[in-house]
């Protein structure tokens, strides 16, 4: 079977003062139908990845790539028009936060239903975003579909946005830290919910983070990132036996309920790691 | 005599239709030197309690006790020279358009402390940052080097007491580590006494003897660090934050 997605040689720069600055220097990768974890510190250039995958890249910066193919169709001079049939329809982003993602002045059920007539559907587009709604485990859909964003709690509007953006049924999902917005139950209750839409409707997915120890027990293979370059990739079930020593520092710098290392082991970065 | 005595705290906000009673009767006491955890999701209180004792939220009912004394309202200057806090955010937290030197002089000033410039180099020696920090602002460090600004400030004028409301969970885990070895090494030296409030189990048991664990407004149970480790807890709540803090687990059923 032939990739979802195959991305090579992704560089995105920046311009600065000092000329063009490359934040993602160089990321292949393939993805099929799985869940792919991608972690790294802050500026280690993973959110940039997944937002060029939807060509969703600030205007300033400059994404190029040898090969960015999803589903046999070329992304990298895709049109406009092109783009617009793609998102939301085949593939779409889970953003961090939902109170800065949602539209606070349209309700739910507006946001939702709009997602679904752009893509078909306009008569059923109600029936539609209730089942999603109860798919992502809402127990009052006709409530929420009313309700402003700020009228829900964060778990319930990040539940809200992922019915959003998988109501039209996409092929790939990028998720961008869905779940560090919300606390720990709520958390797995989320995943719980992404990881049973990814088995049933056999969907490709892509989960941003950065907490290792998420990413390792919810992902199938991981890839960890630092300085816009991925250092290791990593199968999720063998996290313990990581060989590069920036996966290995950022697992032992954690604390752990019963650990009692003191102190803490931190992590010393070597400049060889940049190249 | 504990250090730190709450009694049935109380704390409500607002008033008619859009009364919160955030806080419903929490007890705690802390003993000098000693490092207290309070753990619980968004919305459970932990930080109130922080911001009641400090001032920074109305106290409605109960009382706080520092050294056996009842606090005034508003505190005086005696109680700030002793408790101390350390915010969440080290990018909301520090004042953009000052300079680091003005942000560690002017507590200095308002207690009227003398050798000000020797107290601001040390307290940026102290923290790991050096003098040469001293004149930048704090859009030119970056976060970790925020918080420890922040911890310089709240150390700066020799308080018993530090109040740590979730000092870390804005920071990159190798951040993190530093962050908090430079709070155990402080303490250590000092002989401070910390509350640190965190929603991250793992960073509370690292920091604290004792533990509190928080739930609308109420305490659900007290642990030691010996009890949480070996999972002897009574409530369910305390049990399902353990299991959650360990990370995803795949529901067998839905196993292919």
């Amino acid at each position: 079977m032939s990739p979802l997605l195959s991305v090579e040689n992704l560089r995105i720069a920046f311009p600065s003062r000092q000329g063009p600055v490359e934040v993602v220097r160089g990321v292949s990768f393939e993805l099929g139908r799985e869940r792919l974890g991608i972690v790294g510190e802050s500026g280690s250039g993973k959110s940039q990845t997944g937002r060029a995958i939807l060509g969703l890249t600030p205007v300033s910066g400059k994404a190029t790539a040898d090969l960015l193919e999803f589903d046999g169709i070329d992304l990298r001079d895709a049109t406009p028009a092109k783009w617009r049939s793609l998102r939301g329809a085949r593939m779409s982003m889970v953003m961090q936060d939902p109170k800065f993602s949602l539209n606070p002045v349209m309700t739910i059920g507006k946001q939702l239903m709009e997602a679904v007539k752009l893509h078909g559907g306009k008569s059923e587009a109600r029936d539609k975003s209730l089942a999603m709604l109860e798919a992502v485990q809402i127990r009052d859909p006709e409530r929420v579909m009313a309700a402003y964003p700020h009228e829900l709690s964060g778990g319930m509007g990040q539940r809200a946005m992922i019915a959003m953006m998988l109501v039209t049924e996409p092929d790939l999902l990028i998720a961008d830290e869905p779940t560090s917005a919300l606390d720990v139950t709520v958390q797995i209750e989320v995943l719980r919910i992404l990881d049973r839409l990814v088995s049933e409707r056999g969907m490709g997915l892509i989960f941003i983070s950065h907490d290792l120890e998420l990413v390792s027990t919810f992902c199938d293979r991981v890839l960890v990132m630092y300085a816009g370059r991925v250092v290791e990739e990593l199968d999720a079930a063998k996290m313990s036996e990581a060989q590069h020593p920036y996966t290995r520092g950022l697992i032992g710098c954690l604390p752990k309920i019963n650990g009692d290392v003191r102190p803490l082991p931190v992590l010393a970065r070597d400049a060889a790691w940049l190249e | 005599m504990a250090l730190i005595d709450i009694e049935d705290l109380e704390v409500v906000f607002g008033s008619g239709g859009r009364r919160v009673h955030a806080l419903r009767g929490v007890s705690l006491s802390v003993e000098e030197g000693e490092s207290f955890g309070i753990v619980g999701e968004s919305g459970s209180g932990k930080s109130t309690v922080l911001r009641a004792a400090c001032g920074l939220a109305p106290v409605t009912g109960g009382r706080i006790l520092i050294d056996g004394k009842q606090v005034t309202s508003p505190r005086d200057a005696a109680f700030y020279r002793r408790v101390q806090m350390v915010f969440q955010d080290p990018y909301a937290s520090l004042h953009p358009r000052h300079t680091i030197d003005r942000v560690l002089s002017e507590p200095l000033a308002i207690h009227g402390f003398d050798r000000r410039e020797a107290r601001v180099e040390q307290a940026l020696d102290e923290v790991g940052l050096g003098k040469g920090f001293r004149f930048r602002y704090p859009h030119q460090l970056s976060g970790g080097q925020r918080q420890r600004v922040a911890i310089a400030r709240a150390l700066i004028l020799e308080p018993k007491v530090i109040l740590l409301d979730e000092p870390t969970s804005a920071l990159d885990a190798s951040i993190q580590a530093e962050v908090l070895n430079l709070l155990d090494r402080l303490r250590d030296e000092r002989g401070l006494t910390y509350v640190l409030v965190s929603h991250d189990l793992a960073v509370v048991s690292h920091m604290c003897e004792r533990l509190m664990v928080m739930q609308n407004g109420q305490v659900v149970e007290q642990l030691t660090r010996e009890a949480l480790q070996a999972r002897a807890t009574t409530k369910d709540y305390t049990r399902n934050l353990l299991t959650a803090s360990e990370g995803f687990t795949r529901d067998p059923a839905l196993q292919t």
